[in-house]
């Protein structure tokens, strides 16, 4: 297997790539272990283990190409879709492997649900985005029951007080923070239990960023919330833990505050100090 | 996945079903198939009795004659055709397909003559030729003018090079394609007989019959000569724009537009109505069709198509066959064609 | 420079419309005679009317008009003024209506193509006789006829609602239409929905392996073979070996499916490939399966860009005659189909076949059909750009 760091002029020795910090939590709802990534023969995630707690959001952060989305997309198994990913070791929620075999990634999908980058509402009208998870799973029995799950997930989503009015406009109308809480919000249709976002504030200006943190933070009650950010001021201001990614390994893992202000890690240290990255 | 496998089954069962019901219905009208040159003749036949009968009007297919014989031989059955046209008599080669494929009967009718002429503008004076002219200003090798028994390219420009006798005129010709029966025809009845003319040529008959068809037919490739597709229509519209150019078609064509173009003599005969009738014009041929006898009591009507095609109102001098530019056969050979259908008289095959 | 490219083609578009036009406009016009028919009860026998000599009548009625043609040569010429088709119209007229007998009516019947090209100006009166069509003599009737008020132009109705002919004069498309019209059906009927599931196969479920590569290769050559080769293959396949019947259009159809549906497989990729992927992820991010995230979200975002494939390889296939000719579509058919499997021709074929014609007159009429062929392309073009309008979304 070719080893991307070999010839890295940052060369880490295989001592100081081990995890720093406790990958553990009390209350786990998913369980990372020994996860590794491959693109073909390409390794992109090195030997990663780590829990993601309930009730909480857990920031990943790092320089660009670190493996932070490949990692986030392991959760749900959304890198099924290139055909040559390849991922070995167990993450295991409701003590199921989710990479075990006889795995219907359908359910999965829908307990972890995935907000993206960049918003991507259906080229249907507002209501249909948010009501097309509910519908294909069945969550719902009478066309009312539907009414109900979409304003819910709308309201959640902060979204409900301006678009209630135009339901069956186009979802593709709406500005772009409004689309990023509207596909927040079809992703809280379908009543999952762990949100990935990657880097789900990219594309929009600061005022819609905010909304979207408040919203984050609401969210927290409900769901293990997984942020993928390039903004450290954000990972702070949103995330109780961070974990810090740096060419396919976990470097370090800890709570936010001791994170920013006191890492163990000599690569941390230089990435949050903005030496490199 | 399943849709396509769900809708390919569909549309092959749709194929068998409609192939599997067709193949055992019989047919309720005539097929024709064969020759473009008598494809205008046997329409207007074909029309007249679909009207004038209760019966269908026949389909007529413009294959060519070869491609028509190919589809008549290929068996008896309601798939395959029942008449045939052609605008020359069968090979040998093409009545031993037909045996070999159970067409042991078929009656020959002869229908009347086509002229091939070539014409040019009303615009320039008509050119008389003769065959020997014809075969040196079309030639791709022709005899080399300083003598001797030796071919050379064709190396006349224009026609009084041929012909001192023929004016200053860049020869430019507009002919179909060798695809075509007409040029076949022309090739024969005008190339080839102008060849013959010089006695050393006609001895490579016997000699080296290939070397023979290949001198007197291969017209040449210099430009001279242009091939200018099936369209006949179109010939005749060059030949208006350029009153300096000659087109080779079907003596039809010319009696449609009298009123622009003008055949030329060959042998001091101009293409006329009379002058092919009589057999005075040399560059005409027969033109025929082909019955299958076996299908005669089983296609409903065919006994009447034959008796309307061979009727005198139809292929008579006066017939509205003559009308659309074929020319009739004489009175004998009429007769002789008209006893041949009346009785079904088949080809000898052998 | 693309500008000048522009209207460079409009240029030449339109200046081959012009020259069409130009030359078919005429053909939408028809010369009629007015005669006055004394329908006699002694050549009309009420119990036979189906076979009475109705041309015997029309020559009747021309020979009171001009009582003073007498030689046998001159009564044939003047017979010749009036369409064959004349006797047929009262026919008709008479069988539908028996109690016409023994009356005079006066009928206006198309006259001779001939006569129909001298009154357009296509013959011209100044040449020697034996240059012309027509005699001195049948231009005297003419222009007595004309002086009557007995000649007239009308709108050429025959030229919309017949089969073909070999009288220009009672030459009409209609038939080919029909037979244009089933052979597209059988060809959309087949084309579009294999097209696209071949396309949505190939595109979102195939494994990229070394058959779907080479699959994928053969479609795109197949898109690049000449016409007619699909005509050959028609030939073997539908005829000689599952024993279709020749000129029907359900084998036209399926030759034609063979030809568009390279075209409509490539197009429909195309439409499926330009759905962005965010739409994908999307749909599988809330749960949707493989299939729920094509037939839900791709497809119908995809669907306009198929529809335009779909219409512009119907477009190609409307204007097809190479391949219909290897399985006997190229023929003269007069009676008009009536269902898929009676022998027919299609638009292309009929101006083709026109085209060869020796008779002056089927020249404007060539150009009066591939009028109407254009305009249905036309048509099929705008439909395909208005359907596009209609199920875009912006996204
Ligand atoms: N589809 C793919 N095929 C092959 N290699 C890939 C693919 N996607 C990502 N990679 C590689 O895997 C590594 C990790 O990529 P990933 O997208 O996870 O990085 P990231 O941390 O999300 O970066 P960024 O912050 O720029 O989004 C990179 O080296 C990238 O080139
Ligand atoms: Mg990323």
């Amino acid at each position: 297997m070719a080893d991307p760091t070999h010839s890295d002029p940052k060369l880490i020795s295989r001592e100081k790539r081990k995890t720093v910090g406790d990958i553990t939590v009390d209350n786990p709802r998913m369980t990372c272990r020994n996860v590794n990534v491959y693109y073909g023969e390409k390794q992109a995630i090195r030997n990663v283990s780590l829990d993601i707690a309930r009730n909480e959001v857990i920031a990943m952060i790092g320089p660009s190409g670190c493996g932070k989305s490949t990692f986030i997309r392991c959760l749900n198994r959304m890198n099924d879709t290139i055909e040559s990913c390849r991922v070995e070791g167990e993450i295991i929620i409701d003590d199921v492997n989710i990479y075990g075999r006889d795995i219907d990634v359908v359910p999965l999908r829908a307990q972890v649900g995935m907000v993206f980058q960049k918003p991507n509402p259906f080229p249907k009208s507002i209501y249909e985005n948010v009501a097309y998870g509910p519908k294909i799973h069945g969550l719902s029995q009478s066309r009312a029951e539907l009414d109900e799950i979409v304003e819910t997930s709308l309201k959640k989503a902060g979204l409900w007080e301006e678009v209630k009015d135009q339901l069956e406009h186009p979802g593709t109308g709406l500005s772009g923070g409004q689309q990023q809480r509207l596909c927040i919000a079809r992703t809280i249709a379908v009543s999952p239990e762990v949100i990935l976002m990657d880097e789900p504030c990219s594309a929009l200006d600061p005022i819609a960023t905010a909304r979207i943190e408040d919203l984050i933070d609401e969210l927290r009650e409900q769901y293990s919330i997984v942020i993928v950010t390039h903004s450290m001021q954000q990972a702070s201001r949103v995330s109780q833990r961070t974990a810090y990614f740096h060419l396919g390994d976990l470097i370090e893992v800890g709570k936010t505050t001791d994170i920013f202000t006191r890492p163990k890690h000599q690569l941390t240290e230089d990435y949050i100090t903005g030496r490199f990255g | 996945m399943f849709k396509k496998t769900i809708l390919l089954a569909a549309a092959l069962g749709l194929i068998f079903a409609l192939g599997a019901g067709n193949a055992q219905a019989a047919r309720d009208y005539i097929s024709i198939v064969g020759s473009s040159t008598v494809y205008p003749f046997a329409t207007v036949v074909a029309e007249q009795f679909g009207k004038t009968t209760s019966y269908k009007t026949p389909k007529i297919e413009s294959t060519g004659s070869g491609g028509g014989l190919k589809l008549f031989c290929a068996g008896v059955g309601v798939e395959h055709p029942d008449i045939t046209n052609a605008s020359r008599a069968i090979k040998s080669s093409e009545k031993e397909m037909c045996v070999k494929n159970g067409v042991k009967e078929i009656v020959e009718v002869k229908i009347g003559y086509d002229g091939i002429v070539m014409a040019n503008s009303k615009k320039s004076a008509p050119l008389k030729l003769t065959r020997r002219d014809i075969f040196l200003a079309l030639a791709k090798e022709v005899p080399d003018p300083k003598g001797g028994e030796k071919l050379v390219a064709n190396p006349y420009k224009t026609w009084k090079d041929v012909n001192p006798s023929l004016p200053n005129v860049k020869i430019e010709v507009l002919g179909p394609p060798p695809t075509s029966g007409t040029r076949d025809a022309f090739a024969e009845l005008a190339m080839e007989a102008g060849a013959k003319t010089f006695d050393w040529i006609k001895a490579m008959k016997k000699t080296d019959k290939k070397a023979y068809k290949a001198v007197c037919h291969t017209v040449r490739e210099d430009g001279a000569y242009i091939e200018a597709g099936e369209n006949d229509n179109l010939i005749v519209q060059k030949l208006e724009a350029n009153p300096d150019a000659f087109g080779i078609f079907g003596f039809s064509f010319l009696d449609q537009n009298t009123d622009k173009i003008q055949g030329s003599y060959i042998e001091g005969v101009q293409p006329t109505f009379d002058g092919i009738a009589a057999g005075d014009y040399p560059v005409s041929r027969p033109l025929f069709f082909y019955v299958k006898k076996a299908h005669v009591d089983v296609i409903p009507g065919m006994k009447e198509y034959l008796k309307e095609f061979t009727s005198e109102k139809a292929w008579g001098p006066d017939g509205y066959l003559s009308e659309k530019g074929m020319i009739p056969m004489p009175d004998a050979e009429r007769k002789q064609y008209h006893n041949a259908v009346e009785n079904l008289t088949p080809l000898m095959m052998k | 420079m693309g500008l000048a490219a522009i209207l460079a083609s409009l240029a030449f578009l339109s200046l081959l419309f012009i020259s069409i036009i130009g030359k078919g406009y005429t053909a939408f016009w028809q010369t009629y005679v007015r005669l006055d028919v004394h329908l006699s009860a002694d050549q009309l026998d009420r119990t036979e009317l189906e076979t009475a000599d109705y041309p015997g009548i029309v020559k009747k009625t021309l020979r009171s008009m001009f009582p003073e043609v007498k030689s046998r040569g001159d009564k044939r010429k003047l017979y010749a003024l009036i369409s064959s088709g004349a006797a047929f119209q009262i026919r008709e007229m008479v069988l539908e209506d028996p109690d016409l007998v023994g009356k005079t009516v006066s009928v206006w019947v198309p006259a001779d193509d001939d006569v129909d090209m001298l009154v357009k100006g296509h013959i011209e009166r100044d040449v020697p006789e034996e240059a012309r069509r027509l005699t001195d003599k049948q231009l005297a009737w003419v222009d007595a006829l004309t002086g009557e008020g007995r000649v007239e132009k009308r709108f050429n109705r025959t030229l919309f609602t017949h089969g073909d002919s070999r009288e220009p004069e009672l030459a009409g498309i209609w038939g080919a239409t029909v037979g244009s019209f089933l052979t597209l059906a059988i060809t959309l009927l087949l084309s579009f929905p294999i097209g696209v599931a071949s396309a949505v196969y190939l595109e979102e479920f195939a494994p990229k392996n070394r058959w779907t590569d080479l699959i994928e290769v053969n479609i795109n050559n197949l898109a690049a073979v000449p016409s007619i080769v699909f005509g050959l293959l028609g030939l073997a396949v539908f005829l000689n070996f599952f024993g279709l019947p020749r000129s029907a259009p359900v084998v036209g159809g399926l030759v034609l499916t063979l030809m568009t549906l390279p075209t409509i497989i490539i197009a429909s990729r195309a439409a499926l490939l330009a759905v962005p992927p965010s739409i994908r992820e999307a749909a599988l991010g809330v749960g949707a399966s493989k299939m729920q995230t094509v037939f839900h979200h791709v497809l119908p975002l995809a669907l306009p860009g198929m529809l335009t494939g779909t219409i512009i390889g119907m477009a190609r296939a409307l204007g097809e005659t190479a391949p219909l000719l290897m399985i006997g579509m190229v023929a003269f058919i007069v009676d008009i189909p009536g269902g898929f499997t009676d022998p027919s021709t299609a638009l292309p074929v009929q101006i083709y076949l026109w085209a060869d014609s020796p008779e002056k007159a089927f020249v404007e009429r060539t150009s009066a059909a591939t009028l109407v062929l254009l305009a249905f392309l036309i048509v099929m073009n705008a439909l395909a750009v208005v359907l596009r309008r209609r199920f875009e979304r912006r996204w």
